[in-house]
């Protein structure tokens, strides 16, 4: 086992547990690691807890116990902290989120104006190039409503982006698209696993698992129940309740 | 089934119904009958109708050129005491949304005494108490009585109205804006409050209107606004009828010049999400 705060690993999560006001323990004692550059698909049927501990990395839900580090920055409760954590973690959602009344490129330079006080120039400027990136730079100046949901998913890739984030964590970034449009999303998921991003994605895309991941973590009752390369799973699951799932959803 | 449904839809009846001449006989025959009830019982009262008399009382005109009337002067005090006051109300209200939507018990509990106090009692007995109780104590004149309670009395509201702007937004916009590392503040002056000010637009409306309304309680402490400016101009000449159809007439114009553009604007801003 390495030592604790090895600057090997990017993401620290030491034994944390969180129990919703309705009584749900979604997260019990969750401990894991994640390396820089490492590309982690969380799977688990619903309520087993991956989007809270999602949720949980970058400070949109509060621990009850435990410890978070990233980038050697504790997750406490301080503001500061917190800010300090979202501006090197991106997250997309599985409703895109993004905000109706700015245009694509509004969407994608506030953070940087606000959070990082660039220019207008240079906020444009980086807007433009991840617009590009993600495919849709002549989308920049309209507005979200009118974007098909692949598009609207790929912005709200890029604003995430914008903050030039150490880590980006993916919520279902996919379920609410329709079908042919997965792909698309997938694609500029893909292309940022290849350029060294460490990822954590929840999503039942097994292909896409299979294609980029590092490692796979099935989750049930807020707990890790296995952990492995995608191959392993595919190929021999270890636990019983790992296998009733995966045949659920391949 | 729905063939039959929709053929009793389209009868000569229903279409007789929903024709554009039936409103409009409709509506003559409705103006018609008001305006025989009205001009009939004045007639039987003997009322001597003095319309010429009153477009002095607005503006006069000599050689020096049009001078103002006080019905003029009334309406531009009338104008100034409502529009400082909505701009007043519109930041208490805001403060208080803010307040009531905050962490701190403190914050919450003052909104509270606030709402509960100003909703709970009669707009004409805070003006009472602020220019009878709080002006000799403060020592703050006529105008600010009234615009002070004014803005109090519908800033209560109008927080309602912000406050239910703000939880009207989905909580994914502020997970959204969150995760992009924006501070609370940012979060609401760029993120919430554009999108919560936009569906609100119409019931913010409907309460500046009122708040122009209510202007009207300042004649009671003696502010020369348009009702009071009537009211001084019909104990002189007695052309009652005349003189409120006339100020009735000036308080609907600015009202329905406020909710056209009001209109235009939400029309301009539309955000589909």
């Amino acid at each position: 086992m390495p030592v604790k705060d090895s600057g090997d690993y990017i993401i620290v999560v030491e034994n944390i547990s969180k129990t919703f006001p309705d009584g749900v323990k979604a997260l019990v004692d969750f401990s894991t690691r994640i390396h820089r550059g490492e590309v982690v698909v969380v799977i688990g049927p619903s309520g087993s807890g991956k989007s809270t501990f999602l949720r949980c990395l970058n400070g949109l839900e509060e621990i009850d116990s435990g410890a978070i580090t990233i980038d050697g920055i504790a997750l406490n409760d301080h503001k500061k902290s917190r800010l300090e954590i979202r501006k090197e973690v991106g997250m997309v959602f599985q409703q895109f989120n993004l905000f109706p009344h700015m245009t694509v490129l509004e969407n994608i330079s506030l953070a940087q104006r606000r959070v990082r006080k660039k220019s207008k120039e240079q906020a444009r400027d980086m807007s433009m190039d991840l617009l590009k990136k993600v495919g849709i730079a002549e989308k920049a100046d309209n507005y979200p409503g009118q974007l098909s949901g692949g598009q609207q998913q790929r912005v709200a890739i890029a604003r995430a982006l914008a903050m030039m984030p150490k880590v980006m964590l993916f919520d279902e970034a996919t379920s609410a698209l329709d079908p042919e449009m997965i792909g698309e999303v997938l694609d500029v998921m893909k292309a940022l696993a290849s350029e060294g991003m460490t990822m954590i994605c929840v999503t039942h895309e097994m292909g896409f698992a299979r294609e980029v991941s590092d490692r796979v973590i099935f989750m049930e009752d807020g707990k890790i129940i296995e952990a492995g390369t995608a191959e392993h799973f595919f190929s021999a699951p270890a636990e019983d309740r790992t296998r009733l799932f995966l045949s659920q959803i391949l | 089934m729905t063939a039959s449904y929709l053929s009793r839809r389209t009868s000569l009846w229903h279409r007789i119904y929903r024709s554009p001449i039936f409103d409009i006989v409709q509506f003559t025959l409705l103006v018609f009958a008001v305006v025989w009830f009205f001009s009939s019982s004045t007639e039987k009262m003997g009322y001597n109708w003095q319309w010429y008399q009153i477009p002095k009382y607005i503006f006069t005109h000599d050689e020096n050129g049009y001078a103002a009337g006080p019905l003029w002067e009334g309406l531009m005090v009338t104008l100034r005491i409502s529009g400082i006051s909505l701009v007043l109300a519109f930041i208490i209200g805001l403060g208080t949304a803010l307040f009531r939507l905050s962490q701190s018990f403190v914050a919450r509990t003052i909104a509270r005494v606030y709402l509960e106090a100003i909703r709970n009692t009669p707009l004409l007995i805070q003006l009472f108490f602020i220019y009878f109780v709080l002006g000799p104590v403060l020592g703050i004149n006529r105008m600010t009585s009234a615009v002070l309670a004014l803005s109090l009395f519908e800033g209560a509201y109008t927080s309602e109205i912000f406050r239910s702007g703000i939880v009207s937004i989905r909580r994914g916009q502020w997970e959204a804006a969150y995760s992009l590392g924006l501070s609370g503040f940012d979060t609401y002056l760029y993120i919430i409050l554009p999108q919560a000010v936009r569906r609100v637009l119409p019931p913010l409306t409907s309460q500046a209107i009122s708040l122009i309304k209510d202007s009207a309680l300042v004649s009671t402490i003696a502010i020369y606004d348009l009702t009071m400016q009537a009211q001084a101009l019909i104990a002189e000449t007695f052309l009652t009828f005349e003189l409120w159809f006339t100020v009735a007439g000036m308080y609907l114009i600015i009202t329905a010049t406020l909710s056209v553009i009001v209109n235009y604007m939400e029309y301009r801003f539309k955000v589909s999400d």
